[in-house]
């Protein structure tokens, strides 16, 4: 199977990390070919490859490259938060292949006639970031960044930068937020597009690491290698991160287009203890769940998924067996998103919060018959109809997010979630507490 | 409480690297969580001083953001991780015992020894996991979790390093971890050189921007 | 101006200017959109979701929050639709979650959009049967303001405010999530000027202010509109009451002034009308030789023994006024007409302290207004703090360098409100800015880029004195610059109530009212001399040689307010003091008659404010015992005097100056009521007699030592701050500040007692000043007057 990203520290397990070895298996020469091209023709190749972004939006890179203002100084930002539940790819290629992330960079600074970049790591990986960092200072060390980088006129400086817990940063216009020293606050879009004002209000591309990972092969081997790699209409390949309740849970770079049996069966090795699937997660989180009777079959690609209501995300495959309690598996969703909520918006930190509560009251053993049709109409009020993709009430779709866990249980486990209220003693709830 | 030349020279350095020095109130939060063992009201004013703003501006920001500690975490951290996937593979039961084993509630420290619970923390391949002072255990057990409070406790490990943790406490990781490394946290901040905050901070401040 | 587009709301079409804000848009062609969080005057944050309306789109209808969504041509919006209401409602239900609905004991019952918006589109009762937010109840951020934070609905106006609008950010979201909540930092309270608008735009009860807190109801009260007449910017303002008794003050939005916001001394201020010790009868000096109740009879007696005995004696030339700052145009017209006509005096001066010539301040060539500054691309500073001392015009200018990005330049003996939004900041010592000017003109070394600056124009420049040590013709000769550069306007400013409002009606020895110089036949009512008369200072110097006799002191506290000094002495020295006041005050404690005056609020009549702008005030409440307007007491003064000035109603005396006042010809009450409630700028026609052009009088720099800097603080120990009870404990108070080099030069430590000019002192260290300069808080409790002299006498204590 094609390996693309994860293709060289698979080759070299005991040094992919160090210079001298990526160098060694011609590291940095697609750079050098980058600095050899035009702004428009690196961005005609990569809107050509097909290249979507990794981050979970999973919008072409090369569209997102051409829509960058003219204004200058612009910035580029390599988004590494990684924080979305059920996702760990990106920890990966920090940590194992941080010349690939550098190279990268190098391409998109290039392509988008960027001379200042920053590499936003979550605070929670401090090995990822240490190895990054010493990349970066041995790219400083060998001409590779800084001042007239390989022997060109062309200068670039990488900075890496630390988070401090809040996934919400990984959210683009938040995480520039915080980038400028402030609360990690998502911005309003419009008039926010970070292509248009982003970093201090400048021009700024902000592109997922698995994203800037790819770049460096597509330069060397082209935009038609790439599209040749899948057969369906999403090219290359993608970082599947699986995890929950399958035999082999680990990342996966997968080609899109494979289905999901394929995937949760054969490639994972199936369910632990040969228990019966009962759903997974998709897309990270943030999805809405497929469950094996609708969706075992289909395959993976951005627009299956979507048809089915839910997506591919950030490719983060959470896998639920029959022993699991989902109410409980929801509100332990929901609590996330309430956690991370970042309260700018009513509804976000006070629905997302209610949710959780009610949720927590059910299983409590507090739930009341009321409250199934309760938390319909509270996620109602963050996402209007519970539709997919969500028509939000909310600045961003976190708020939105919450909602996919509560919505998937009430589509497909009712019986369950109802069997939960009323199986439950009917401890008196004191009325009147909220009560108008 | 003022801090030392050494970190004041730091300070500068990581202001340095931003193009507005507002944007270094983040790593400079870090710096004073290592002068003081965790983030006083003095460190924010001095980073409020060093960055051009009011004290009130750099709390909203520190106060954002779970892993500035306002309260004095004592040696090390432990957070575990009860996010979904983690929640699948049991989390509940080995924050539980951990909390047990050291008599320490989640969100509380005795001045040793801090427990938290954490959301999602990128380990779910190797779920359940947890950090200690932000390094990484995958695939640990309630019972390696006991074992893990106490190696703490008796131990009082100057340094902390995942490799090491995960040799000794850890078990199916999410992916091959394959390169070990040496370098490990000295509190409970996250162990990076630019900070200073790692037990080896090597060369780390340079190079800078070219500004 | 963006071209106009079509939008339709709720089915009518409008026609609206492109790119406006569809909140603002639909509520300009009656479609109120309910908000918490969007306020006109601060940029938009979309956070409280209460706008959220539906627009039709090609992929169906969107909702999108009205607030941050800018209109364009075809939009077609529902603002009624189900879906709309329904998020409406939800949003409503989701922050009453948390809502304590404490409204019986809260001060915003009545007045609060929350309560309001719930009653219209509010859900029935609640389904949140869980545990509501907790916080600690009200808690105290600052002397004058309140926060409960179980209240709050994190609309973030308050600190957008303090932020974008005052440049205080002392109140900030903290934690976040269902956490978040606003908070100042420990031991940093939320001292900031105007904090009190964080009360009034705070669209619950969540910040109060300790003033008003419980006092009433918002039913209860009676509202007027009228002008703030504590500086001179003249902000528009709601006076309410209750039981005759003045409650609250509150900012109006008008372009012009204010765009809705005060200074918590305009705002709080007001309490001082409400004191006990206000003086309701007219007082006499009795045998005891002190002042005594008399009736209005036995004190009009007295002066006319005391003042038509000076006058048979010495002539008309005997007799001074002081003062007429403090009242409305009315009144100093009648000051005026009564001096020239029933005395036959031009030493009559309504500047106690700027020492500006009045033709500078009253009929400048090229005066600007405060507008000017939305257009402005440069703007220059040179004169007093504006934060301190003209609060309102302060934030006009912080929002033209901020959010309007306009190049600002400041030029001032230390730090000032504005310096971290100046783009050039020039600090020099007191004495030296006639080189500064030199040096800016010439636009060398530092002052380059200024200078390149200053070729930009629009250029607006706000010039006044920097201090009191300060020559007051460097203002006008850095005004005579100004005025030659291209596309400049000049505002000449100094801070005192209707200051200028008196100088247009002819309260100052050199002009008469509607801007006519003294002498000039454009102004030929009364028989008045035609020389000058004497200032304030030479007034006060008359008195001491003896040149002037008997001084009447309108409204007028000269031992407080002239910096010179020798005030308390020259009043002693008088043979008749006449006082018109509202309290009894260190310089007419030793008048020989004292009349009982009407304060703000209490009268009707016109004030004028620094743009020549006239503005209308209301009476709102009776006022205390006996006590009268200025300008009747002023009648019945001429009439016993024998020398009647015939003046019948303050609307009639409008009338009078309309009639004969040059730059006030067609000024009506009901003009600047109902035509512009927003004031006009006078003249409305024909022109003002007098253009007058500010000289550069070719100053040279005067080098001291050690220099004195002395200015005015917006809290002081002003007669109406002692009176008022929130702001009186928040002057800084009297000290001595210098740098630590000067200091250390000097062998003194901080918190060490100097005396400077034999007046014992505390020193403070202030590395913002100019090195070799002292700076001196002027008219602090409990302070000293040192002086205005350049030179400082500084002795160390042991
Ligand atoms: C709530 C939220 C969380 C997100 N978290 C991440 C993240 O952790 N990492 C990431 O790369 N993108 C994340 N994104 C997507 C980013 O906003 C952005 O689309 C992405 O970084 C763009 O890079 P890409 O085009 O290469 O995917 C998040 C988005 C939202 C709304
Ligand atoms: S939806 Fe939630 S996380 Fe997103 S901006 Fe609004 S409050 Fe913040
Ligand atoms: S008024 Fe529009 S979101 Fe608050």
């Amino acid at each position: 199977m094609t390996r693309v990203v994860t293709g060289f520290m698979e080759q070299h397990p005991a040094d992919s990390h160090l210079y001298e070895t990526y160098v060694a298996a011609g590291g940095y020469d697609a750079a050098r070919m980058a600095l050899s091209k035009t702004r428009d023709e690196l961005v005609e190749i990569v809107k050509e490859s097909g290249l979507i972004g990794r981050g979970g939006a999973l919008f072409s890179t090369g569209m997102k490259w051409s829509f960058l203002a003219p204004a200058r100084p612009a910035y580029l930002v390599v988004n590494g938060d990684e924080s979305e539940p059920g996702t760990f790819k990106d920890r990966q290629l920090l940590e194992r292949d941080p010349h690939q992330l550098i190279e990268g960079v190098i391409i998109a600074a290039v392509a988008n006639e960027v001379h200042e970049a920053f590499i936003y790591i979550r605070g929670e990986y401090p090995k990822p970031a240490r190895r990054v960092q010493q990349a970066v200072e041995d790219a400083y060390r060998h001409g590779l960044l800084g001042k007239g980088i390989m022997g060109s006129g062309y200068d670039l400086d990488v900075t890496v930068h630390l988070g401090a817990g809040a996934y919400i940063c990984g959210e683009e216009t938040a995480l520039l937020n915080s980038l400028e020293g402030k609360r990690g606050e998502p911005r309003l879009k419009p008039p926010y597009f970070p292509a248009a004002k982003g970093l201090y209000m400048l021009p700024t591309i902000v592109n997922n690491v698995e994203t800037i990972a790819n770049l460096p092969h597509i330069i060397d081997k082209g935009a038609d290698w790439y599209r040749s790699i899948s057969q369906s209409a999403d090219t290359g390949t993608f970082l599947a991160s699986v995890s929950g309740h399958v035999k082999k849970p680990g990342n996966y770079e997968i080609v899109h287009g494979i289905t999901w049996r394929e995937l949760i069966f054969d490639i994972a090795g199936g369910i632990r203890d040969d228990n019966q699937l009962k759903a997974w997660i998709p897309g990270g989180a943030s999805a809405p769940w497929f469950v094996p009777e609708l969706h075992l079959d289909d395959p993976i690609t951005k627009d299956d998924c979507a048809a089915a209501g839910s997506m591919l995300g950030s490719g983060a495959v959470i896998v639920m067996d029959h022993t699991t309690n989902v109410v409980a598996a929801a509100e332990r969703l929901v609590r996330f998103f309430a956690e991370e909520s970042c309260g700018q918006c009513t509804p976000c930190r006070e629905g997302t919060t209610w949710l959780d509560m009610i949720l927590q009251r059910m299983l409590s053993g507090a739930g009341r018959s009321v409250d199934l049709e309760l938390l319909h109409d509270v996620s109602d009020g963050i996402s209007v109809g519970l539709a997919w993709p969500p028509k939000q009430t909310t600045i961003c779709p976190l708020g939105p997010s919450a909602v996919s866990a509560v919505k998937s249980l009430l589509e497909h486990f009712r019986e369950e979630a109802e069997a939960h209220v009323a199986a439950a003693r009917q401890v008196p709830v004191s009325i009147g507490e909220g009560a108008a | 409480m003022s801090w030392s030349a050494e970190t004041l020279d730091r300070a500068t350095a990581l202001i340095s690297k931003y193009p507005d020095k507002r944007s270094a109130i983040m790593p400079l939060l870090y710096l004073a969580m290592k002068e003081d063992g965790y983030l006083t009201d003095e460190g924010m004013v001095r980073v409020a001083e060093l960055t051009g703003v009011t004290p009130a501006q750099v709390q909203a920001v520190a106060t954002f953001y779970v892993m500035y500690k306002r309260e004095p975490q004592g040696r090390y951290l432990i957070s575990v991780c009860t996010s979904i996937s983690c929640f699948l593979m049991g989390a509940d039961e080995v924050l539980e015992a951990i909390e047990q084993a050291a008599g320490v509630p989640a969100g509380e420290s005795d001045g040793e020894l801090a427990v938290e619970h954490a959301e999602c923390i990128g380990a779910c391949g190797g779920a359940p996991a947890c950090l200690v002072n932000y390094e990484l255990i995958e695939g640990i057990t309630p019972e390696q979790g006991v074992e893990l409070v106490a190696w703490l406790r008796n131990g009082n490990p100057d340094m902390i390093n995942t490799d090491e943790l995960q040799t000794l406490f850890g078990g199916r990781t999410s992916f091959d971890w394959a390169i070990r490394e040496d370098n490990g946290a000295i509190g409970p901040y996250p162990a990076f050189p630019p900070l200073g905050t790692a037990a080896d901070n090597g060369s780390a401040l340079e190079p800078g921007r070219a500004s | 101006m963006s071209e106009r587009v079509k939008i339709t709301v709720d089915g009518t079409t409008h026609e609206v200017d492109g790119g406006e804000l569809l909140i603002k848009a639909a509520e300009d062609n009656g479609t109120y959109i309910p908000r918490f969080c969007w306020h006109p005057r601060m940029n938009p944050v979309g956070m409280c979701r209460m706008c959220l309306v539906e627009v039709e789109g090609p992929r169906g209808t969107m909702l999108v929050p009205a607030c941050t969504t800018p209109v364009n041509d075809g939009m077609v919006v529902h603002t009624e639709s189900p879906v709309a209401k329904k998020a409406q409602e939800d949003v409503l239900e989701f922050l009453l979650i948390n809502h304590p609905l404490d409204c019986p004991v809260c001060d915003k019952g009545g007045e609060c959009p929350l309560q309001d918006q719930t009653m219209s589109h509010g859900p029935g009762e609640s389904r949140f049967v869980e545990e509501k937010r907790h916080f600690e109840k009200p808690i105290p951020i600052s002397d004058l303001v309140l926060l409960d934070r179980e209240r709050c609905i994190l609309c973030a106006r308050c600190t957008r405010f303090s932020d974008e609008i005052s440049g205080d950010p002392l109140i900030e979201f903290q934690e976040r999530g269902n956490n978040t909540q606003v908070l100042t930092f420990p031991d940093e309270p939320f001292a900031s000027y105007f904090s009190g608008n964080t009360v009034q735009i705070c669209p619950v009860g969540a910040l109060t202010a300790t003033a008003y807190r419980f006092r009433a109801r918002p039913w209860d009260l009676r509202a007027v509109g009228s002008t703030c007449m504590h500086c001179t910017v003249g902000e528009s303002i709601t006076v309410q009451s209750s039981q005759n008794e003045i409650l609250r003050f509150l900012g109006v939005d008008n372009d012009a002034t204010n765009h809705g916001w005060l200074s918590d001394k305009c705002r709080f201020g007001f309490e001082y009308i409400n004191s006990a010790e206000r003086l309701e009868t007219p007082q006499i000096r009795g045998e005891s030789g002190a002042l005594v109740p008399a009736t209005w009879a036995e004190a009009l007696q007295a002066v006319a023994a005391g003042i038509g005995g000076v006058i048979e004696r010495d002539g008309g030339g005997a007799v001074a006024a002081l003062g007429g700052a403090r009242g409305t145009n009315e009144e100093a017209y009648a000051l005026a007409k009564f001096m020239r006509v029933a005395i036959g005096s031009n030493h009559l001066d309504a500047q106690m302290d700027d020492g500006l010539d009045p033709q500078f301040l009253a009929a400048l060539a090229g005066r600007g207004t405060i507008d000017d500054l939305e257009r402005a691309k440069t703007i220059l500073v040179w004169g007093p703090d504006l934060k301190e001392e003209l609060g309102t015009l302060y934030l006009r200018v912080r929002r033209a360098a901020q959010e309007l990005g306009a190049t600002l330049i400041v030029v001032h003996p230390r730090a000032t409100g504005l310096d971290d939004r100046a783009s050039h900041k020039f600090t020099y010592k007191p004495g030296t800015g006639p080189d500064v000017l030199r040096r800016l003109v010439a636009g060398v070394e530092q002052y380059a880029p200024a200078r390149a600056a200053l070729n930009e124009g629009p250029v607006v420049a706000i010039v006044g004195r920097t201090g009191y040590s300060e020559d007051p013709r460097l203002a006008e000769a850095v005004a005579a610059f100004v005025r030659d550069l291209p596309d400049a306007s000049v505002l000449p400013v100094v801070r005192r109530g209707n200051t200028y409002g008196a100088l247009d009606m002819g309260v100052a020895p050199s002009l008469l009212p509607g801007r006519v110089r003294v002498g000039s036949d454009a102004f030929d009512e009364w028989s008045a001399p035609d020389e000058m008369g004497k200032d304030a200072a030479g007034i006060l110097n008359g008195l001491l040689e003896g040149t002037v006799k008997a001084v009447f002191l309108v409204g007028a506290d000269p031992v407080a307010d002239v910096p010179g000094g020798n005030a308390a002495d020259a009043l002693d020295a008088a043979e008749f003091v006449v006082s018109i006041d509202t309290f009894i005050n260190e310089s007419n404690r030793h008048a020989d008659v004292v009349f009982p005056a009407l304060a703000a609020t209490e009268k009707e009549g016109t004030v004028t404010n620094l743009e020549g702008r006239v503005q209308k005030v209301n009476r709102v409440v009776p006022g205390p015992g006996q006590a009268r307007e200025d300008w009747s007491i002023l009648d019945d003064v001429a009439t016993v005097l024998e020398r009647p000035i015939h003046l019948a109603s303050a609307e009639a005396i409008m009338k009078e100056i309309a009639a004969v006042a040059p730059a006030y010809r067609g000024i009506t009450w009901d003009l600047v009521t109902w035509d512009n409630p927003d004031g006009v700028v006078v003249p409305i026609e024909g022109s003002t007699p007098l253009e007058y052009v500010p000289v550069d009088a070719g100053l040279e720099s005067r080098e001291v030592p050690l220099a004195l800097h002395t200015a005015r603080t917006m809290y002081d120990d002003g007669v109406l701050m002692r009176h008022g009870l929130s702001l009186h404990t928040l002057a800084p108070g009297a000290a001595a500040y210098m740098t630590r080099a000067d200091a250390t030069g000097l062998g003194v430590a901080e918190g060490s007692t100097v005396s400077v000019n034999d007046h014992e002192l505390p020193v403070v260290f202030d590395d913002t000043l100019a090195p070799g300069t002292l700076y001196v808080p002027f008219n602090q409790p409990g302070s000293p007057n040192v002086g205005d002299h350049l030179g400082v006498r500084l002795k160390v204590m042991g």
